[in-house]
């Protein structure tokens, strides 16, 4: 049964990845402007232009670039970056860390957050104090991570400036990585000043990400704690003596999560979706600020590996939760 | 039971007005500040005076009579291109909007209603256009079709749609499966006919509040995209490339950032408000 | 002072806005005493024993009356004392053996934490109690029982296992609210006869919230009847079933079907009933409602 699921799942998602594949490519190949000529200086000959070109694969129809493209694809070779002049993979490699900590970051405050005011609301079920708290997770839950991302900038980057409000590092710090994960490394090899400066860059950014989501956990959350407060194995531990922060946590919080995993989900997609938009905002040398460069310098072969690696992030995570779904609830578990 | 029927009672009694008051405020000032911005806007929102650099706003020292929001880094005046920027964001916001919502409620109720090969392409579309990352796929678009606000509305719609067409198949699945549509197809009605008179007035609350949030993100996806230097000329009065142009400036002149900003914050919040209320008051499971 | 378990001393149980739930109740119950609380749905009976255990719904309050368990007023307790006394003294059998065990425990921590946390054993003796009171309540290999999620188990078994964990800490009161409404009619006479047996070897006390008079017959010493949260009769069962006080009460045990004997004939509560008691009841709430205000 689970294993049924699991194939049909993946056989759905190549089909999905292969879709995003033909419309990153067409879309990329009816765009005006010939990327050749813009990484040649001005004055370049028609030879130049023309061996560039052949090199490239440009010169073959679009049926046959794509079948070229997709066959290097499925080897791992994802083509050469027009204007960095450097494998695809290698560069999308290098700057997929810094993507991934900040995602990782977002999500762990949005948890946290979102989590914390969940519980904070069905304690205090009822009261004013809950009200409060459903009316400003609405507000929060409609400002996307741009906006707030300004709003980190206006206010902790100009009117009471304590965070970095660009970059990923302080670019004077001294230190040979190893890795492009500067965080986690920063914290294996004990090098405070790195992990230091590496969150004070990546505190705004991921706040921006995180605090819509933080908003919608909070509002499930609450809303799937109150459902389960009301079931008799609440009732039976508070008369057992058991306090409702105990009831809440150790009780309803297991029940009311596994609904909320799902939506939190797709939700948590959004959020590597808006990565692309606060990595620009922030300057951070991520992923998503690579591809907007890409896009603006008409990098082809950049644009299309970046699409592909966001969509196999997009799926791969879509197909987790579900498999996650499955695994946390005993009942679905044994069949 | 009685806590569940309490909670949102009290929120209504309080609140519903001023949530319902407040939103609608703004965005009729917004209207009318777009209609009157020949007669209101103080200056002219392209003229460049150097003299007249980095002003700051009326409640700061060295601010200059007239140019109460301040200046930016080429002497034009704030509160003059955030009125002609009321224009621009509302004609994306409705022009855009609808575009999405039509392109978009016309393949959800083909593939809710319909069923078979039209409901499995369409969803296997919504599962591709799902898996790009939206902001990498408007900027794309817009650099493939050209920068201008054609362009930007077109692409709105084209990435977007997807939002309707899954709410609207999933709405017009329940309403198909509903015994009224199969009487009316008894009764003789053609199959197109019903979905248009049976199925469309039954979805359409649901559209509407759609429609609502819609408003809110294609303003920022203007904002993005001017951001990103792809919306329409930087010249051009925009709250994005205010944004953005405020973003660069940041360190000498925060005002530039900060006023549309507050625009922006404010329509977003506003339209999010008024679709989330008309959700609520439309959803039968909410009643 | 007699030696009481449970004493309710005119206990009045509103909603804000003053309507009441409870009428000026008035009940006690001795050790061993199986004492039946019976009334139509919407009576009010299940309330007392929330009022006992401190899980009245969220806006109901305690407006007027004393709760001693044990001699002890719970009213004149903090908070988390009360919480800690009740949860030492009493422990309820809910009605339904499906929601009442958390779906994503397995049951053996379900049983053992509260003994840790009532009595602060540990971990081992814990255990060890929760599989005496498991054997007691006939469930084969309780190890594996222990070991498994509710879902995995039937309705009778769970309810068994409700019982052997309301038995297990050794409360001094239990209260019953209608644990056997939600159960097949075979495992319904099961269950009666575990809690009767159970009940009689530890002598705990049972507030027993039902609205079958065949079960009140089969299990309780005493009957408490309840109509809109006011007590209309308060007697040994053996009185009340050779010759109700109450019309009311005689309307009850007329309405009920008997399960021992489908053939006897029953007869609904009169309406003329109903409704002569409700205009008494309103009177008396018009009067409640001059006094008070």
């Amino acid at each position: 049964m689970l294993l049924k699921t699991l194939i049909t799942r993946l056989l759905t998602m190549i089909v999905t990845l292969f879709g995003v594949a033909v419309v990153v490519f067409t879309l990329v190949r009816v765009a005006p402007g010939n990327p050749i000529a813009m990484m040649l200086p001005p004055g370049a000959s028609e030879e130049d232009i023309a061996r560039l070109t052949a090199l490239y694969g440009f010169d073959k129809s679009l049926v046959q670039q794509f079948f070229i493209w997709l066959g290097g694809v499925v080897q791992g070779d994802f083509g050469t970056s027009i204007t960095l002049r450097q494998p695809v993979d290698q560069l999308v490699l290098s700057r997929l860390p810094a993507t991934l900590e900040l995602a990782a970051m977002a999500l762990v405050i949005a948890l946290l957050l979102g989590g914390t005011v969940a519980v904070l609301g069905a304690r205090n079920r009822g009261t004013g104090t809950e009200v409060g708290l459903d009316l400003t997770s609405g507000a929060v839950l409609s400002i996307p991570d741009f906006l707030w991302g300004l709003i980190f900038v206006l206010i902790f980057g100009v009117l009471w400036p304590v965070l970095a409000i660009s970059g990923r590092i302080d670019p004077r710090i001294e230190f040979d990585f190893a890795t492009n994960f500067y965080l986690i490394e920063g914290l294996l090899r004990g090098r405070f000043d790195v992990v230091g400066s590496t969150l004070s860059h990546m505190v705004m950014p991921a706040m921006s990400l995180a605090l819509p989501l933080a908003a919608m956990i909070a509002q499930l959350l609450k809303q799937n704690l109150k459902g389960e407060l009301v079931q008799d194995y609440a009732t039976i531990a508070r008369v057992r003596g058991f306090s409702e922060t105990t009831v809440i946590l150790r009780e309803a919080l297991r029940n009311a999560a596994l609904p909320t995993i799902a939506l939190v989900g797709v939700q948590f997609t959004f959020l590597i979706g808006g990565t692309v938009i606060v990595e620009r905002l922030f300057a951070y040398e991520g992923l998503g600020n690579m591809a907007i460069d890409a896009v603006i310098n008409r990098d082809l072969p950049l644009i299309q590996g970046i699409v592909l690696l966001f969509a196999a992030i997009f799926i791969m995570i879509n197909l987790i939760v579900d498999l996650s779904y499955t695994l946390l609830n005993p009942r679905l578990r044994h069949g | 039971m009685a806590e569940a029927s309490t909670a949102p009672r009290a929120r209504h009694g309080s609140g519903l007005n001023l949530r319902l008051w407040l939103p609608l405020s703004w965005v009729t000032l917004l209207v009318v500040v777009a209609v009157f911005a020949r007669w209101i806007a103080p200056h002219d929102p392209l003229a460049q005076d150097l003299l007249l650099e980095r002003l700051p706003p009326f409640f700061m020292s060295g601010s200059e009579p007239g140019y109460w929001l301040g200046t930016d880094s080429l002497g034009r005046d704030v509160l003059s291109r955030m009125i002609y920027g009321a224009q621009i964001a509302l004609f994306v916001s409705v022009i855009a909007a609808s575009a999405t919502c039509v392109f978009g409620s016309v393949l959800g109720m083909l593939a809710g209603y319909y069923g078979g090969w039209a409901e499995r392409i369409i969803s296997r579309l919504v599962d591709i256009w799902m898996a790009f990352p939206p902001v990498l796929f408007a900027v794309l678009l817009v650099a493939v079709m050209g920068t201008g606000l054609t362009s930007v509305i077109a692409a709105i719609a084209l990435i977007d749609w997807t939002r309707f067409a899954r709410v609207v198949r999933a709405e017009t699945l329940v309403q198909t499966r509903m015994d009224y549509v199969d009487s009316a197809r008894i009764g003789g009605a053609r199959r197109a006919s019903t979905l248009w008179t049976e199925i469309l007035p039954n979805v359409l609350p649901t559209i509407i509040a759609l429609l609502m949030l819609e408003m809110g993100i294609a303003i920022i996806v203007e904002a993005i995209l001017s951001f990103v230097n792809l919306s329409i000329s930087t010249d051009d009065p925009t709250w994005g490339s205010m944004i953005a142009e405020g973003r660069n400036a940041i360190h000498f002149a925060w005002w530039v950032l900060l006023f549309p900003l507050i625009a922006l914050f404010f329509s977003v919040l506003s339209f999010s408000v008024l679709g989330e209320g008309l959700r609520q008051r439309f959803d039968p499971v909410l009643q | 002072m007699t030696r009481t378990v449970l004493d309710i001393m005119n206990l009045t149980v509103n909603l804000p806005n003053r309507t009441r739930i409870l009428r000026d109740v008035s009940l006690s119950l001795e050790p061993g005493e199986v004492r039946a609380l019976v009334g139509e749905s919407g009576a009010g009976k299940s309330m007392i024993g929330k009022a006992v255990l401190g899980i009245l719904p969220p806006k109901v309050r305690i407006s007027e009356g004393e709760i001693l368990l044990d001699n002890e007023h719970l009213g004149a307790m903090t908070p988390v004392t009360r919480r800690n006394t009740v949860a030492r003294m009493s422990a309820l059998i809910p009605q339904d053996p499906l929601t009442a065990l958390n779906p994503l425990r397995k049951i053996g921590p379900q049983i053992v934490d509260p003994l840790r946390r009532i009595h602060g054993w540990s971990a081992d003796k814990a255990r060890a109690r929760a599989l005496e009171l498991l054997d007691r309540v006939h469930i084969r290999a309780p190890e594996r029982v222990m070991a498994s999620y509710p879902h995995e188990l039937s309705g009778g078994m769970r309810q068994r296992i409700l019982i052997a964990a309301a038995f297990a800490p050794s409360p001094r009161l239990i209260v019953a609210d209608e644990p056997t409404t939600a159960l097949d009619v075979t495992v319904q006479k099961e269950i009666l006869k575990l809690i009767r047996e159970l009940q009689r070897e530890t002598g705990t006390a049972v507030l027993f919230v039902t609205h079958d008079m065949g079960v009140v017959a089969k299990i309780s010493q005493k009957v408490t009847v309840l109509f809109a949260g006011k007590v209309m009769e308060d007697a040994p069962t053996e009185q009340v079933f050779s010759g109700a006080a109450h019309p009311y009460t005689r309307a009850l045990i007329n309405a009920t079907p008997s399960s021992a004997d489908p053939s006897r004939s029953f007869t609904p509560v009169p309406a003329q009933l109903v409704a002569d008691l409700h205009r008494e009841i309103a009177q008396d709430d018009h009067l409640y409602m001059t006094v008070t205000s």
